[in-house]
């Protein structure tokens, strides 16, 4: 009887200490919403966060592929209240809108003022809005100009080049369209007109006044028009955004492609006809004009309703860290945002392209900071698609898009 | 005696206030207010400003038009196409129960992923059906790149999801109908045609304005199709209400104008309906009438 009193008391004791000791320990939950790409690209980093700190307990939700998904589910959480995730890998374009709408906390007092000195040129673009820094990158993306090596010496570096090259390649029959990018009325467009828009001179905002009727501007609309009419680029650009744009450039039917970094894995891997055959620079542009590479990131951003911020920014630091950005470019090709990176010479040897991708970063030109860029967007990319399809002439969607934009902007006050 | 009814109504009308006119009167004080991401979204008043843009929002107007467009098409289209295969299923043939399997297949697919599937059908030069034309040494068709025939083929896209489901309740209906009366017809040597007309049809009336009014909300209120298919594009041309509501809510954070857009149509939906209804009343006088 005794006996069994006295191991009642020893069980009863040990389950409270262990209790007690579980308490103490208090490991912290961090949750990250990532595009479904990125979750799966940074898995092994995710583990091995897990297995060095062991009070964190890091978590990845996988969220849809496409861009503009992801957007609508964090914002849906967001609005709820309470949303259960702690950082969030957003676009570069959604930045001003998350901060504006108070849902973002801001990283500076967290990282430090040195927090974008190790970032390569043009990688620093985008983060910050409004004097604070909302945003880390971790991965870098810009336009590129894809050309096909065994179709021409050296790659157009003018918008006239670029229409002698396809218009030659095409009546020799070698190819059946010249040019190929994403004219589909979605953020895509917006992305390829940025880049001839600088190209030809020209801005998208200037003094936070829409400079869409600007001569540049109009050049810029009336080539794209051109090179639909004539025919160098097939009339279903329209509808192609980057997997369409890719599909006819890998099948080896364009010689020339307006596309992502990500384009380059493809094309280069083992069972790709291109394989070998191609190599990409910046878009094309007028003489004494820069050739401009949007650029489309991705990073961190801690939300403001964590309840982790300390552990979240511990995650931060470690994912966008050198070491994780290096893994990354080796395993899955993704183009860092630290100089350090760039320069590493072991990368340099697995990756020659790295150093053309550095250089195009460095052209990078950066989509309006503002508030309302997603309503900017959708404007002018609603109406360059009525050029494409031939419904409305070139001069006057562009006076229409710069009245409208004008309108937006007044009514909002114009970007913060 | 009254009261006692009202009593056991009340979990009812509790439910149908909650779900139905709980949102209507948020969504109607919020087109009052500017909420937005230009006001950290709080809710500030404004007065009627928001129903004043959306009088002079030519895009609103324009996705009014087409959403009216593709809805009586895809709804017209589905009623005749679902008719006919439900008078087919009704035949005794053999394999019937396959048959009727079959045809509810597309019904049953989830819409995104018949939607991806559409476009991969509709895609231009690699699709199956351009690829089947340049075989033929024809030009490809731009489905999903040229407004007049993109409208045209979110409507081919939507009938062949929904005219099975047409085509089922119609099915049910044409079972309610007794043998004995087609049996009375044959004997009075009644044509297929005369059939149709006389015992069919006006039997069938009542599961018609069913499919008819289930086929038109659904149509009125396109989202998820055109989203995947076209994303409103191309230059606006596939653009549908609800999706400009979608737009302004999650991509443009502009509650009090989605809110504004939503009643917008929904104004113009009851118009609709209210116009349909007396034309209906006006339509049995008439006939009554007449006799």
């Amino acid at each position: 009887m005794k006996r069994w009193a006295l191991l009642l008391v020893a069980l009863v004791g040990s389950l409270s200490l262990g209790l007690w000791g579980l308490a103490a320990e208090r490991i912290e939950p961090v949750t990250v919403l990532m595009p479904a790409p990125f979750a799966v690209a940074t898995r092994d980093l995710v583990a091995a966060f897990n297995r060095s700190h062991p009070h964190i307990a890091l978590s990845v939700t996988r969220g849809p592929m496409e861009t503009e998904a992801v957007s609508d589910l964090a914002i849906s959480s967001l609005l709820l209240g309470n949303s259960p995730y702690d950082l969030l890998l957003m676009d570069v374009s959604w930045t001003p809108k998350y901060a504006t709408a108070g849902w973002l906390e801001p990283l500076d007092p967290w990282l430090g003022p040195n927090a974008l000195a190790d970032l390569a040129p043009g990688a620093e673009l985008g983060n910050a809005f409004g004097g604070q820094l909302w945003r880390f990158p971790l991965l870098a993306d810009v336009g590129l100009l894809y050309w096909r090596t065994d179709l021409m010496e050296a790659p157009p570096r003018t918008p006239a080049e670029l229409v002698a090259i396809s218009r030659r390649l095409q009546r020799d029959g070698r190819v059946a369209w010249g040019y190929v990018w994403q004219g589909r009325q979605y953020e895509g467009l917006s992305c390829v007109f940025l880049e001839l828009l600088h190209g030809f001179g020209g801005e998208w905002l200037q003094d936070k006044e829409p400079q869409l009727d600007s001569p540049a501007a109009l050049a810029a609309a009336r080539w794209m028009d051109d090179l639909v009419r004539t025919g160098i680029t097939p009339a279903a650009v329209a509808n192609m955004g980057e997997p369409e744009t890719l599909r006819v450039f890998e099948a080896g039917d364009a010689a020339f492609m307006r596309n992502w970094p990500y384009a380059w894995a493809e094309l280069n891997k083992p069972d790709s006809p291109l394989r070998g055959k191609v190599a990409f620079t910046t878009m094309v542009s007028e003489a004494g004009h820069p050739h401009a590479a949007t650029q489309g990131s991705w990073g961190f951003s801690l939300l403001a309703g964590s309840k982790h911020k300390a552990a979240a920014v511990e995650v931060l630091r470690f994912l966008t860290s050198a070491d994780a950005q290096k893994q990354l470019n080796l395993r899955w090709g993704y183009t860092p945002t630290r100089l350090s990176v760039f320069e590493d010479p072991e990368l340099l040897t697995a990756n020659p392209a790295l150093e053309d991708l550095q250089k195009a970063l460095a052209a990078a030109v950066l989509r309006p900071l503002s508030p309302v860029y997603a309503q900017l967007s959708d404007l002018l990319y609603r109406e360059l698609n009525t050029v494409i399809t031939g419904d409305r002439p070139a001069p006057t969607a562009m006076r229409q898009l710069q009245a409208n934009s004008e309108r937006l902007l007044r009514s909002s006050g114009g970007p913060r | 005696m009254r009261w006692r009814l009202w009593l056991l109504m009340a979990p009812a009308l509790a439910l149908l206030l909650a779900t139905f006119a709980a949102p209507l009167g948020h969504y109607l004080w919020l087109s009052t207010q500017a909420q937005s991401v230009l006001t950290a979204l709080k809710p500030q008043p404004i007065g009627a400003e928001q129903w004043l843009r959306l009088f002079n929002d030519g895009r609103f107007w324009q996705d009014t038009w087409q959403t009216l467009r593709f809805s009586a098409a895809s709804v017209s289209v589905e009623m005749l196409m679902g008719l006919a295969v439900a008078l087919l299923l009704d035949q005794p043939l053999r394999g019937r129960a396959l048959l009727r399997t079959i045809s509810l297949l597309p019904w049953a697919l989830p819409t995104t992923v018949m939607a991806l599937g559409w476009r991969w059908i509709f895609n231009d030069p690699y699709g199956p059906i351009n690829r089947l034309l340049s075989g033929l040494g024809l030009a490809a068709i731009p489905f999903l790149s040229a407004p007049s025939i993109t409208w045209i083929a979110t409507v081919g896209a939507d009938a062949w999801k929904t005219t099975p489901f047409v085509a089922l309740l119609l099915l049910a209906g044409l079972q309610t109908i007794p043998a004995d009366l087609y049996e009375a017809a044959a004997l009075e040597g009644a044509t297929p045609w005369q059939t149709l007309r006389r015992i069919t049809l006006p039997l069938l009336t009542p599961y018609l304005l069913i499919a008819l009014l289930f086929r038109l909300a659904q149509a009125l209120g396109v989202f998820d199709l055109i989203q995947v298919l076209t994303g409103g594009g191309p230059a606006g041309s596939t653009e549908s209400l609800a999706l400009y509501a979608y737009l302004n809510a999650m991509r443009f954070l502009d509650f009090g104008y989605s809110a504004t857009v939503m009643l917008g149509s929904f104004a113009i939906l009851l118009l609709l309906c209210g116009m349909a209804a007396l034309a209906w009343r006006w339509s049995l006088r008439w006939q009554g009438g007449l006799r």
